[in-house]
C-alpha cells in the first residue's frame, strides 16, 4: 500500500499536506505526530471515509482484504460480543450460523472464550478492545490500519493486547498502519516508523527504520540495544516539531484563529 | 440520618394512608361540602358502583380501542415520517415546520374540529390520540436519526456492510431505543387524546362519562372515573416498562 502526495482538507486550510508514506507485505509501519498532525485523516483516506483533496492511494490489496481498528470500540450496542463479531462475516454472504461459530472461534482466540453472550455494556474496556479486534481479524485482512487502538487502555491491559496483536500479525504476515502519538509504542511495534510535523499543514518529515528483530516480545524490544538511540533521536525530532510550530506559527495562523 | 431506600413504597403508601384517613375523618365532621369534595369512601363506592352495574365496560372499551388504536398509529405514523424526514432533506423542509407548528400549539384544541370532521364516533377520538404521539414520535426520530453515533455508522461501512445493513443494524435499533424512551409520555398522550375526544363529543367513553358527571354535578363518580383512568395507565404503564427492559436489554 502507498500513500502518494496525499493533501486532506475539511474545507479550508489542509490538515496534512503531501504526505508519502509506503507499507510492504507483512511490514509494521507507525505514523507519529502531535495531536492535530492529521495522522487519523490519513488513516481515513486510506480505508476512504475521507476522500483526499489532492494526491492518491495505491493499493494491491482488494479494498475486502484491509480492516481499520479505531480508537473507540464502537461496537453495537444492542448486539452482544459473537455478534458484533459475526457481523462482517454476514456481509460478505456468510451464512449466520458458520459466521456465529467462527466468531465463537476468534474470541477464543482472543481470550474471550464464554464471553459471546455478553452486550458490550457488561465487558471490561479491555474485553470490548478484544472485541474490536476480532471483529476485524475474523475477515482475514492483509492490512489493518489502528487509529490509536490502544490509548484509552490501562498499562497492563494496554500491554497484554498489544503482546497478543503482535504475536497475531508476525504469525500471519498481516500488513499495519499503525497511527499512535506514543513513541515508545511505536518503536516497539514497528519495522518502520514516519514523524508528521505539526499540523495545519503537517508534512510527513522524517523516516526511521526500527533494527529490532522479529518476532518481538514487548520487554524485550524496549531493551534491546537499538531502542534508546533511537527513542532519543525521534523524541527530539518530535521536540523539535512541537516547539519549532509554537515558536513561529504560520502567517495563516492568525486569520484561522 | 437518611431513612433506607428500600422502604420508600412503605413510606409512601403510609403518607397516602394518612390523607385518606385525615380527609375522611374531615368529610364525617362536616367541614368538607360533599358535593365539592366527596369522601374517599363515597368515591370508592361510585367505583365499586361503576363495575357492579357493569355499565362502565362499554365506556372503558371505547377509550381502550380510541387510546391503543391512536397510539399504535401514532408511533407508526411518527415513526415513518421522521424516518424519511431525516434521510430525504426535501421531505424535512416540508414537514418539520408543520411538526414545529403542531409541536408548538396544545394539539387538544383540535379536538372540536376532528368532532365535525369526523363525527362523534371513534374515530374523532382516535384522530386526536394520533395527532398527539405522532408529533412526539416524529421529533424523537427525526432528531434522534440525525445524532445517530457516527462513529457505529462508520464501523458497518468499513466492515462492508451497505445501506441495508445500516438501517438494519444502526438505524432500526437506534429508533427502537428513542421510541422506548418516549413511550411513557406517549401513552400518556393517546389517553388524554381519547378522553379529551370524549370530553368535547361523544356517545361512549370515559371522557364521555367524565362530562356526563360534570353535567350532573357528581363529583363522586367524576373522580372515581379519574381514579379509574389513573388505574388504567399505571397499569399500561407497566406493560411498557417490561416491553421497554426486553428491547433495551443490551443497555
Amino acid at each position: 500500500m502507498r500513500v502518494r502526495d496525499v493533501t486532506i482538507s475539511y474545507g479550508g486550510e489542509p490538515v496534512l499536506e503531501g504526505a508519502s508514506l509506503a507499507v510492504g507485505e507483512g511490514r509494521f509501519v507507525s505514523l507519529v505526530g502531535p495531536s492535530g498532525s492529521g495522522k487519523s485523516s490519513l488513516l481515513r483516506a486510506v480505508i476512504g471515509l475521507q476522500a483526499p483533496l489532492a494526491g492518491a492511494i495505491e493499493m494491491e490489496l482488494a479494498r475486502d482484504e484491509v480492516g481499520i481498528l479505531f480508537q473507540d470500540d464502537a461496537l453495537l450496542p444492542w448486539r452482544t460480543a459473537r455478534d458484533n463479531v459475526a457481523l462482517g462475516l454476514t456481509f460478505r454472504g456468510m451464512e449466520r450460523a458458520k459466521a456465529l461459530d467462527e466468531a465463537e472461534a476468534w474470541l477464543g482466540r482472543l481470550g474471550l472464550a464464554g464471553f459471546g453472550d455478553r452486550f458490550p455494556r457488561r465487558l471490561s474496556g479491555g474485553q470490548r478492545k478484544r472485541v474490536a479486534l476480532a471483529q476485524v481479524l475474523a475477515l482475514k485482512p492483509r492490512l489493518i490500519l489502528m487509529d490509536e487502538p490502544f490509548a484509552s487502555l490501562d498499562a497492563i491491559v494496554r500491554a497484554r493486547i498489544i503482546q497478543d496483536v503482535v504475536g497475531l500479525v508476525e504469525r500471519e504476515r498481516i500488513s499495519v498502519l499503525l497511527v499512535t502519538h506514543d513513541l515508545e509504542e511505536a518503536l516497539c511495534l514497528s519495522d518502520i516508523v514516519y514523524l508528521l510535523s505539526q499540523g495545519p499543514r503537517a508534512r510527513i518529515t522524517q523516516r526511521y527504520e526500527v533494527p529490532i528483530p522479529r518476532p518481538r516480545e514487548l520487554i524485550g524490544a524496549r531493551v534491546h540495544p537499538a531502542f534508546a538511540p533511537l527513542y532519543e533521536k525521534l523524541w527530539r525530532d518530535l521536540s523539535l516539531e512541537v516547539e519549532g510550530a509554537a515558536r513561529a506559527p504560520a502567517p495563516n495562523d492568525a486569520e484561522a484563529a | 440520618m437518611t431513612a433506607p431506600r428500600r422502604y420508600a413504597w412503605a413510606r409512601q403508601l403510609l403518607a397516602l394512608a394518612i390523607v385518606l384517613a385525615v380527609w375522611e375523618a374531615a368529610g364525617h365532621a362536616g367541614m368538607l361540602n360533599p358535593l365539592y369534595a366527596p369522601r374517599p369512601t363515597q368515591i370508592g363506592a361510585a367505583l365499586v358502583d361503576l363495575f357492579a352495574s357493569g355499565s362502565v365496560w362499554p365506556h372503558m372499551e371505547a377509550t381502550f380501542t380510541a387510546a391503543l388504536v391512536g397510539l399504535a398509529l401514532g408511533i407508526a405514523i411518527g415513526i415513518v415520517l421522521g424516518v424519511i424526514a431525516a434521510l430525504v432533506p426535501l421531505v424535512a423542509e416540508l414537514i418539520e415546520p408543520v411538526m414545529t407548528l403542531l409541536n408548538a400549539i396544545p394539539r387538544v384544541i383540535l379536538a372540536p374540529l376532528f368532532v365535525i370532521w369526523l363525527g362523534i364516533g371513534l374515530a374523532s377520538k382516535i384522530a386526536l390520540a394520533v395527532i398527539l404521539v405522532a408529533v412526539l414520535i416524529f421529533f424523537t426520530v427525526f432528531s434522534g436519526i440525525r445524532q445517530v453515533d457516527r462513529r457505529l455508522v462508520e464501523r458497518i461501512v468499513t466492515l462492508g456492510g451497505g445501506r441495508a445493513a445500516l438501517v438494519r443494524h444502526v438505524y432500526l435499533p437506534s429508533v427502537a431505543a428513542w421510541v422506548m424512551g418516549s413511550l411513557k409520555v406517549a401513552i400518556g398522550f393517546a389517553f388524554t387524546g381519547a378522553c379529551v375526544g370524549e370530553f368535547v363529543g361523544a356517545s361512549r367513553g370515559l371522557g364521555y362519562l367524565l362530562s356526563f358527571a360534570q353535567s350532573t354535578y357528581n363529583s363522586a363518580l367524576m373522580l372515581a372515573i379519574v381514579l379509574l383512568i389513573m388505574i388504567v395507565v399505571l397499569a399500561i404503564f407497566a406493560l411498557g416498562g417490561r416491553l421497554e427492559r426486553h428491547l433495551l436489554r443490551w443497555s
